[in-house]
């Protein structure tokens, strides 16, 4: 499984995982990283640990994440971002709205 | 004759198959067998191997059919001698299969 | 029980023939039987039976030409050929394959077996109709699909050929589909005589990323034409693009503004990957990314924030979608921006676009589908088309005996530009038309003096070179930032004459207007600082300023 989500204990974060190719293929299980856990998350981490690729549909879920997660109130981070991954999301100035690491 | 003129297990599965129209089988196989131990004749006589081969052939295959093993049998050998163009012997193998057929023939007449 | 289905026999014996036949019709299904290969193929054609049992030897045809035609004739169908043969005969098995047999019966027949045959064959046959079936229903919908991506292609190049890419200083590689990858380049020419350049990126591929490319279309050409500045545009399009697009969807891009009267480049990019401004002595200016690509942010959040750069004839401005450094070889490599900057890099700069395209195709050894790359070059002015703006088709009467006066104080002059505004009402006039884009030139002209060293007190000597050309605009952008006080007053005064009509237009600023000095030096021909006053001089058919306040006075005529 690609891409997988685990709550702390408390329940307050929600830590998803990608594995593999970061694209539209992925679309499906990415929304229900978020969408299909019994708890409601104060803070989201997207571990980008075992993402080997990114692309702009995946640019676009993250935004998706971000629209759920409150918008503008979201608080988000991604980490573990290597430089290829760190580059994309560096072209399209995703660091104003996401705290990335 | 080693083989038996007609093997029982098959004609019963024919009976089982066909039912009522059974005697209509043998019917049409006595019929259609006359037809191929002429054309075996013509062929001999014209000394054609290939139309020996096909003849023999064909009718193996339906004496295969109706049970009568030992009939397909000399079939078989007369199909080799076509096959490998040795007719010499195809004209003693073709009165056997005269004789063998006559007798199935009786079989099948009898019931 | 597989479904009742006709089974054509072929087959010399008769006794067999029976046999065969009546064992197929006890299993539910309709027997018809041939008795040679020419038969068998002619019923196959009359009667197409879903499968055949087909006899080895057999007269005038034998059952190896019979299968080979059979099959021919089927066309895309399954219909399986079952040979009736011994299986002692290598050679004969063969050529049953050879010929398009797809399973063997021997002698003597068993009806157990022929059943599981028959079963077994059918259920392939009807798997391959399955798959034949949607193969065939993909193939209309691709076929759907691809003629409703010619309409909507058809409907956006009327509007994006509306556009000026066909310039003479623009070059540009595009595959003819590339809107469906979401690709997107627009050109047009502003009303001063500039040049404003789109290159998009849309998420995604097919319908959904070409979507967006209509709206953003229409709001480019619309405000270019009408002489917004590219701030404007971008918030515009940004807004519209939040506003209509789905959360996720969004468009990388990059929208430059060519100002070939004064020499400045004003650039945008948000997401797109760094352009670069190659100027003609081999220094080279990334164009980077300072942005977030348009429909994300909320209106006030958006930065329409523009960096300025001085350009000189020669440069050229090269932009990229990220399908360029993206495109791959046979071997799974990407071209790779390394590569594109070292061709850049070391290419003669006349030949930069060609380069650039010719290692393109020997890395990919093919046309690739996905990218699109626009190089633009700085021509003189002169050289490109003046645009006249068509009589509108309004058989209205135009207002030809009127005055009106605007002042623009502080807060206005910071948030707004009115140059479209003003450009608007005075095309109501239609005679004016054909001036149109004289009459922008003189209005940005007279309006950024007014605004620039009236109000704000900067000195255009400082533009004299590069490094002051920046301070410039970044002090420009400061004191306007802080500005408190001020106002810009412009006053149009249109009358009829008695063979055409007579526009004047009066500038004058809280800075106390044009000095006396500046005009001496306009008329006395000093290059750099004085370029302005004496284009107007050129453009207007009289030029003359208020000795009381310093005010500009320009007048042009039209004739009937």
């Amino acid at each position: 499984m690609p891409i997988s989500s685990v709550a702390s204990s408390d329940g307050h974060e929600l830590t998803i995982s990608i594995q593999g190719r970061f694209d539209f293929g992925a679309h499906q299980e990415f929304r229900d990283a978020y969408e299909k856990v019994a708890v409601t998350p104060k803070t989201y981490v997207v571990d980008m640990k075992g993402a080997t690729y990114l692309d702009s549909s995946a640019l676009g879920m993250l935004l998706l994440l971000r629209d759920h997660a409150g918008g503008d109130n979201a608080r988000i981070r991604l980490v573990h971002c290597n430089s290829d991954v760190r580059k994309i999301l560096s072209i399209s100035n995703f660091e104003q709205l996401f705290q990335i690491s | 004759m080693s083989e038996p003129r007609l093997d029982q297990s098959v004609l019963s599965s024919l009976k089982e198959v066909m039912e009522d129209d059974f005697p209509l089988l043998v019917e049409t196989f006595l019929s259609d067998s006359q037809d191929r131990i002429r054309l075996l004749r013509e062929a001999i006589a014209t000394e054609q191997a290939p139309d020996v081969r096909n003849a023999a052939h064909s009718f193996k295959g339906s004496c295969s059919n109706m049970g009568a093993l030992a009939l397909a049998g000399l079939c078989k050998q007369l199909e080799e001698c076509g096959r490998t163009a040795k007719l010499e012997p195809a004209p003693l193998l073709l009165q056997a299969i005269e004789q063998e057929f006559a007798a199935v023939s009786q079989v099948f007449a009898q019931g | 029980m597989s479904e009742p289905c006709t089974v054509l026999i072929a087959e010399d014996n008769a006794a067999d023939r029976l046999l065969l036949s009546t064992i197929v019709s006890k299993q539910g299904h309709r027997a018809i039987v041939a008795a040679n290969g020419a038969e068998a193929v002619e019923l196959f054609a009359q009667e197409r039976p879903q499968l055949v049992l087909m006899d080895a030897l057999m007269p005038v045809m034998d059952g190896f030409d019979a299968t080979r035609q059979i099959k021919a004739l089927a066309g895309d169908e399954l219909v399986p050929v079952i040979f009736l043969t011994s299986l002692t005969e290598t050679e004969a098995l063969v050529r049953a394959l050879d010929a398009g047999g797809d399973d063997f019966l021997s002698k003597p027949y068993n009806k157990v077996i022929l059943q599981a045959k028959l079963g077994a064959m059918l259920r392939m046959r009807s798997l391959h109709s399955t798959v034949l079936e949607q193969r065939n229903l993909i193939a209309k919908h691709n076929e759907h699909l691809l003629s409703e991506q010619r309409v909507a292609k058809a409907v956006f190049d009327r509007i994006a050929h509306a556009g000026c890419l066909s310039a003479a200083n623009i070059r540009y590689l595009q595959s003819p589909f590339a809107l469906f990858n979401g690709d997107l380049l627009l050109a047009a020419f502003t009303p001063s005589g500039g040049m404003n350049i789109l290159l998009g990126d849309f998420t995604g591929h097919g319908l959904p990323a070409a979507v967006g490319a209509m709206p953003l279309s229409e709001v480019f050409y619309g405000m270019t034409a009408k002489g917004f500045s590219i701030a404007d545009v971008l918030r515009e399009m940004n807004q519209k693009l939040k506003r209509i697009l789905p959360v996720g969807v969004f468009c990388c891009a990059t929208l430059i503004h060519l100002n070939l009267h004064q020499r400045v480049l004003e650039v945008w990019n948000g997401g797109l990957p760094a352009g670069v401004l190659c100027r003609k002595d081999g220094s080279q200016q990334p164009l980077l990314s300072r942005n977030l690509p348009l429909g994300i942010l909320e209106p006030e959040s958006f930065n329409d924030h523009c960096e300025v750069f001085d350009i000189a004839e020669g440069d050229r401005i090269l932009l990229w979608s990220d399908g360029v450094p993206e495109s791959g070889n046979a071997a799974g490599e990407m071209f790779g921006e390394e590569r594109l900057l070292n061709v850049l890099k070391n290419a003669p700069h006349e030949h930069l676009f060609d380069q650039l395209r010719a290692a393109l195709s020997n890395f990919t050894g093919e046309q690739q589908d996905d990218l699109s790359l626009v190089e633009v070059a700085v021509v003189p002015e002169e050289s490109l088309p003046w645009q006249s703006l068509p009589a509108s088709a309004s058989t209205r009467q135009s207002p030809l005996d009127w005055s009106a006066g605007f002042d623009f104080r502080a807060s206005t002059l910071q948030a707004f530009n009115p140059l479209p505004f003003l450009m608007q009402w005075l095309l109501e006039v239609q005679e004016l038309r054909p001036l149109a884009g004289t009459l922008y030139t003189m209005l940005t002209e007279v309006y950024s003096n007014a605004l620039e060293h009236g109000v704000l007190g900067l000195d255009s000597a400082l533009k004299a070179d590069a490094n002051g050309f920046a301070a410039y605009y970044r002090e420009r952008m400061e004191r306007l930032e802080a500005l408190e006080q001020g106002w810009v007053r412009l006053h149009f005064d249109h009358r009829m004459e008695a063979e055409g009509g007579c526009l004047t237009i009066q500038v004058s600023d809280s800075g106390g207007g044009l000095p006396a000095a500046a005009m001496a030096v306009a008329n006395a021909g000093t290059p750099f600082a004085g370029r302005g006053l004496r284009l107007l001089n050129e453009l207007a058919d009289e030029c003359w300023r208020d000795e009381a306040d310093g005010s500009l006075f320009l007048r042009v005529r039209w004739q009937r």
